[in-house]
């Protein structure tokens, strides 16, 4: 079998076919991982990815009136516009040019049930308590909602109900598999 | 969004946010899953090498010297870990009986005569010594240079060529065999 024979390109092309492993493996990977400390190295400057959460914005979102009226389990994505920052004070001029691409983005879920909600998505490594929506009553009112500014992009993203019920967006057109579990999808649009 | 470069992730994870070693693992999961499916034989092993290696691979992150290139130090911690679960299954071996990734891919929508082919190419490539299937896997499917195989595996060039050639010869005689019976 030489390498330019007919039959030896056949057994590399079957070889060379890609293999899907077990999505768990992260979930797994990321678990046993959890009783090592954090491998040392030198300390990096905190990512430009977070400097919005310095910066003092004003938002302008859409209403959500119709939402409120919502039966039983609804959700939304929102992006806005722009993200204006006047009277801006942080000092953070060099990460000026980002923040100022990033776009209000509400994720709302209607959930009377519930009694806490988390996002979790692609931009906040899917980590169940970075991103906790807020809500009227305690959940009474059954409107969570919570305004995360993302740079253009597309993103994946799950709720989180009461610490244990992942949830894909109903709303959402788009499913894909994050973990072996349903997620949605969302584009935040450019300037 | 700009896809974070590996380089970024590294660091952020070695500055403490050991969540974002999941998207690492995302990354490279399927990408270094291949060889060691190919490698091993069967998932249950291959998966098992692969978690070793990502565990492994988190633990001495540190001492990845060029944070950018993490799929290949990574890639160099699965070839060894696959070495050790290789050993572990010649051990066995009297217990094997069919190659898993073989009746896997022949279940897939293929035709008849094409399962067969295939299945053929999973036997012989299990036929093949490790350290012929590791050679033949590298250059082949991995597309390595005998230079990037010597620095990973710790054996000469010469003696890598040697190993790749038996391993054609082998596949050739073995899947001749399978042609004509």
């Amino acid at each position: 079998m030489t390498e330019d024979d007919e039959a030896f390109v056949k057994v590399v092309d079957v070889l060379k076919e890609p293999v899907r492993i077990a999505p768990d493996l992260t979930i797994r990977v990321m678990a046993e991982i959890e009783q090592f400390p954090v491998p040392g190295a030198e300390p990096t400057p905190t990512p430009l990815r977070f400097a919005w959460a310095r910066r003092r914005l004003t938002l302008r979102l859409s209403p959500l009136g119709a939402l409120a009226t919502a039966a039983g389990l609804a959700a939304v994505v929102l992006a806005g516009s722009r993200i204006a920052a006047p009277g801006e004070t942080s000092g953070l001029q060099g990460a000026g040019e980002a923040a100022e691409s990033m776009r209000p983005t509400q994720f709302v879920l209607v959930a009377p049930q519930a009694a806490s909600v988390t996002v979790v998505g692609d931009f906040n490594d899917w980590n169940p308590s970075a991103t906790p929506l807020a809500s009227a009553n305690g959940g009474g009112g059954g409107v969570w909602w919570v305004t995360v500014p993302l740079p253009p992009g597309r993103y994946r993203y799950a709720f989180v109900v009461d610490g244990t019920t992942w949830l894909a967006d109903p709303e959402a057109s788009a499913v894909e598999h994050e973990f072996g579990r349903p997620s949605s999808v969302v584009t935040i649009g450019g300037a | 969004m700009t896809e974070e470069g590996d380089g970024l992730l590294v660091r952020r994870v070695l500055a403490g946010e050991r969540q974002v070693y999941a998207r690492l693992v995302e990354r490279y999961r399927d990408r270094l899953g291949r060889y060691a499916v190919r490698m091993l034989g069967n998932r249950a092993d291959a998966e098992e090498a692969l978690q070793d290696a990502f565990v492994r691979g988190y633990r001495s992150l540190a001492r990845c010297t060029s944070a950018e290139r993490f799929g290949p130090w990574l890639f160099g911690i699965l070839v060894n870990r696959c070495r050790t679960y290789a050993a572990r299954q010649a051990r066995r071996q009297a217990l094997v009986v069919t190659n898993e990734v073989a009746v896997a891919s022949a279940s897939v929508a293929h035709g008849e005569e094409e399962s067969a082919w295939r299945e053929a190419i999973f036997w012989a490539l299990e036929r093949l010594s490790a350290d012929q299937r590791e050679a033949f896997l590298l250059k082949h499917v991995e597309d390595l240079s005998y230079e990037e195989m010597e620095k990973l595996t710790g054996t000469r060039a010469p003696a890598l060529r040697m190993r790749v050639l038996r391993a054609r010869e082998e596949l050739r005689r073995l899947l001749g065999e399978m042609v004509r019976d």
